[in-house]
């Protein structure tokens, strides 16, 4: 999001700024701007020799396993303290206002654990396959690699991620109000390739799979869905899953709300019926204004977001190109259009999608616009192969109510003041 | 047992036998070549071998299932090479002796060798013809001296191939393995364990276990989960979602408590102790109103919790916003200039915003 062309400006990070002494009056400066002309006798990071320019830096093996730069120190996961009563089951946030592109980083993709990271050895890892089957099976990581693979990016979305937005705006930033999703990419073994080498029973028509950690985590998934697209993973984006992302294995159903993707996934029991846990009856099912609660409501439904310009990135220059960033993503498949409205809604363009369209992964999409410097309310409203497009919050309200909780997928509008500020707010 | 763990007992010059050629070493060759004959009606193989009424098996090793081109296969076969499966001596295996059985629908009439001997021995034969299978004169005719840690390391990456299955891999549980993992309980009781346990027995185990979180009378302790109360309250502001009020089914009270209770020290209950907590929390939600009342496997299925009716399939495709999809309004959908309705700084509960838990309103879990 650095592509300010046409600026005629050197492009000055704000930290250059403040040491060259030029930091001029106002937001524009506090957002970290460019300056509007250049200096008299030359910008001394030009004509100036930089310590790093002449000593010698670090050599190799420093960081055996690399780290960011120092500078994106402020790039990462965060939590809401109040939201949850203790850190072990709890949930953070993927920091999307920091990001570009579609893939998430493993370092920062958000967590939400039961009973914390399990921390098990791949080599006391087993994975069991039983109930309605042929035969009852056991694996070790060193099995299952031997299993054809296959690699798929998808997006995880928690099922809670909008959560707090249901009786309207509360948190200032993308990363608390959007940040419960990740994308990577998955290497692993289709679980219809595992089912088959057990031998799904006819009967055979629901699939438990549980969790190692402390809170033997488990959810019911139909068997239509088990044999379609659900991957057993080992790795994310090339490298082992991440602890704290269900390392060695993790269940990936892609699409599906984040919970029923088991972590540390260690048994996968076939049987004739859902089991009805926790996570699908106290939690995980969305209580209407009736009273009522629907259960078993596993797809995401379609759902953008602006991430750039937000609250914790603000527009940092003044009038001029602007480049409006953000994502969209549907559990139904492709995003195939985004639409991006920058008067609270009443008019809108289509935006641009950037890099790969891959079902049920992230899409990354920009508006390139000539800001005139006046207020903007921001909107992005994405649609998807199906033709489902994301309703409003008030549609949302009126159809649900708001004790949901979870299934928050209304458009989200952000503020963009004329000093560049940006605020999470509601419409008419 | 596997075919290449028979060598292993057998304790021939396995060091040298590439792992491909297990079972067409177990096999004799010659007496293949006769078993064979039962095959030559429908199948050729050799050199210029073309197709019959099946395919030719040249090089049928290593080919997926329905893989040949030029031959047409019954929809089945085709599927099972969807599916994966490729033809090694496993899978020649299970289909020669059942063909009918391994793959519903293949038109092979062949009804399947009965005797193993003759399975390992036609297949041997195959193998002969295929260049992805070494065969048994190479394995025997393969220098002997290789290093010791090879045959460990060999050893150790077989000693889970098994009979039956795609492709082989993993080993069959043990029911004393099922039965440590399985402890899952489902509304129709299956799964429940013998036990039983009290009202009274249950309140002890509460306070010791239970109460640090979630209250002496299940109202919670901070934002831990509340257990009991909250009746009649779905339809609220700030609804309260307990046991007695939200919880569909008795058995997934059981089940979590067994499973992921007491938090921090999981399955260290006893069968029975999570039945008399089960009964305490039935008592907290003036659902049983007896001390003495006891729990058991016996009478589980008895016990309804109130909220049951009031769960609903997921039916958000008939929201109007979902059922009426077409073309979205671009211009002039709203009628006027948009107002602000809502602005996050009023409440302000952004981490590091200041009093950020004020008032904050919202739940993950």
């Amino acid at each position: 999001m650095t592509d300010t062309k046409g600026s005629g400006s050197p492009n000055l990070s704000r930290r250059s700024l403040l040491k060259a002494g030029l930091a001029t009056s106002g937001a524009v400066a506090a957002a970290g701007a460019l300056p509007a002309t250049a200096r008299a006798g030359g910008d001394p990071l030009i004509t100036e020799i930089q310590d790093w320019n002449r000593y010698l830096g670090a050599g190799v093996d420093e960081a055996p396993y690399g780290m960011p730069s120092e500078f994106e120190a402020h790039v990462v996961r965060r939590n809401v303290p109040w939201l949850t009563a203790d850190t072990v089951a709890s949930i953070n946030f993927t920091p999307l206002h920091e990001l570009d592109g579609i893939i998430t980083p493993n370092g920062i993709c958000f967590e939400r654990h039961h009973g914390g990271v399990a921390e098990i050895n791949p080599a006391d890892h087993r994975l069991m396959i039983n109930g309605l089957v042929d035969t009852p099976l056991v694996f070790t990581m060193k099995d299952l690699k031997r299993f054809p693979r296959e690699n798929h990016v998808y997006f995880l979305e928690c099922a809670a991620n909008g959560g707090m937005e249901w009786r309207g705006s509360q948190l200032n930033g993308c990363q608390f109000t959007h940040g419960m999703i990740h994308n990577v990419m998955y290497t692993g073994v289709k679980l219809k390739t595992l089912l088959d080498e057990a031998g799904v029973k006819t009967n055979g028509k629901w699939l438990l799979p549980e969790g190692a950690d402390a809170a033997h985590m488990t959810r019911s998934i139909p068997m239509e869905k088990a044999l379609d697209d659900c991957l057993v993973a080992f790795k994310m984006n090339g490298e082992a899953l991440r602890p704290e992302q269900g390392y060695p294995l993790r269940l990936v159903v892609p699409g599906w709300e984040g919970n029923m993707w088991v972590k540390w996934l260690r048994r996968l029991e076939v049987g004739d019926q859902p089991w009805h846990h926790r996570e699908e009856t106290s939690k995980y099912t969305d209580l209407l204004e009736t009273g009522k609660a629907r259960r078993f409501t596993w797809v995401m439904e379609p759902k953008s977001v602006i991430t750039s310009p937000s609250p914790q990135a603000p527009v940092g220059h003044g009038k001029g190109p602007m480049v409006i960033s953000g994502l969209a993503w549907s559990g139904n498949g492709r995003i195939t259009r985004v639409d991006v409205s920058l008067d609270g809604g009443r008019n809108w363009t289509t935006a641009r999608i950037d890099g790969p369209s891959l079902s049920k992964s992230l899409h990354r999409f920009y508006l390139d616009i000539d800001w005139d410097g006046s207020e903007l309310l921001l909107q992005s409203r994405a649609m998807d192969e199906h033709g489902f497009y994301q309703p409003t919050k008030d549609e949302l309200r009126a159809a649900r109510g708001e004790n949901s909780i979870y299934h928050n997928n209304g458009i989200q509008t952000w503020y963009v003041q004329k000093d560049g500020a940006v605020e999470n707010v509601e419409v008419s | 047992m596997s075919k290449f763990l028979k060598a292993l007992a057998l304790g021939t010059t396995l060091a040298a036998f590439p792992l491909m050629a297990s079972g067409a070493a177990a096999g004799d060759i010659d007496a293949g070549q006769k078993v064979f004959k039962k095959c030559t009606a429908c199948h050729a193989v050799g050199d210029g071998a073309k197709n019959k009424v099946g395919p030719q098996l040249n090089d049928v090793f290593g080919r997926a299932a329905g893989g040949l081109d030029g031959y047409k296969y019954s929809k089945a076969m085709i599927k099972a090479g969807e599916d994966g499966i490729v033809w090694d001596d496993e899978s020649l295996s299970a289909y020669l002796k059942k063909p009918k059985e391994f793959i519903k629908g293949t038109k092979m009439a062949f009804a399947g060798l009965r005797k193993d001997a003759d399975l390992d021995n036609v297949i041997a034969y195959l193998a002969t013809y295929s260049s992805a299978a070494a065969t048994g004169e190479d394995t025997s005719s393969a220098p002997a001296a290789t290093a010791p840690e090879t045959v460990v390391a060999r050893a150790a990456a077989v000693t889970s191939l098994r009979d039956g299955g795609i492709y082989g891999i993993g080993r069959v549980a043990l029911p004393e393995e099922i039965a440590a993992w399985d402890i899952d309980i489902r509304p129709d009781g299956l799964g429940l364990p013998e036990g039983s346990g009290t009202v009274a027995d249950g309140e002890v185990l509460y306070t010791d276990n239970c109460a640090v979180c979630h209250g002496d009378f299940g109202e919670a302790v901070g934002r831990w989960p509340v257990l009991a109360g909250g009746h009649d309250t779905l339809t609220e502001d700030r609804p309260e979602k307990t046991i007695g009020s939200y919880w569909p089914y008795l058995s997934t009270v059981y089940d979590y408590v067994r499973r992921a209770m007491p938090f921090g020290n999981a399955r260290s209950l006893s069968d029975d102790d999570v039945y008399a907590i089960t009964a305490y929390l039935l008592y907290l939600n003036d659902l049983v109103d007896d001390e003495d009342f006891e729990l058991s496997k016996a009478n589980f299925l008895e016990v309804r919790l109130p909220n049951e009716d009031n769960f609903i399939p997921d039916d958000r495709l008939d929201e109007v916003h979902y059922a009426e999809k077409g073309e979205p309004c671009m211009t002039d959908c709203k009628p006027g200039p948009v107002e602000i309705t809502m602005r996050a700084r009023i409440l302000d509960v952004t981490p590091d915003s200041g009093d950020d838990d004020a008032a904050a309103v919202g739940a993950v879990d």
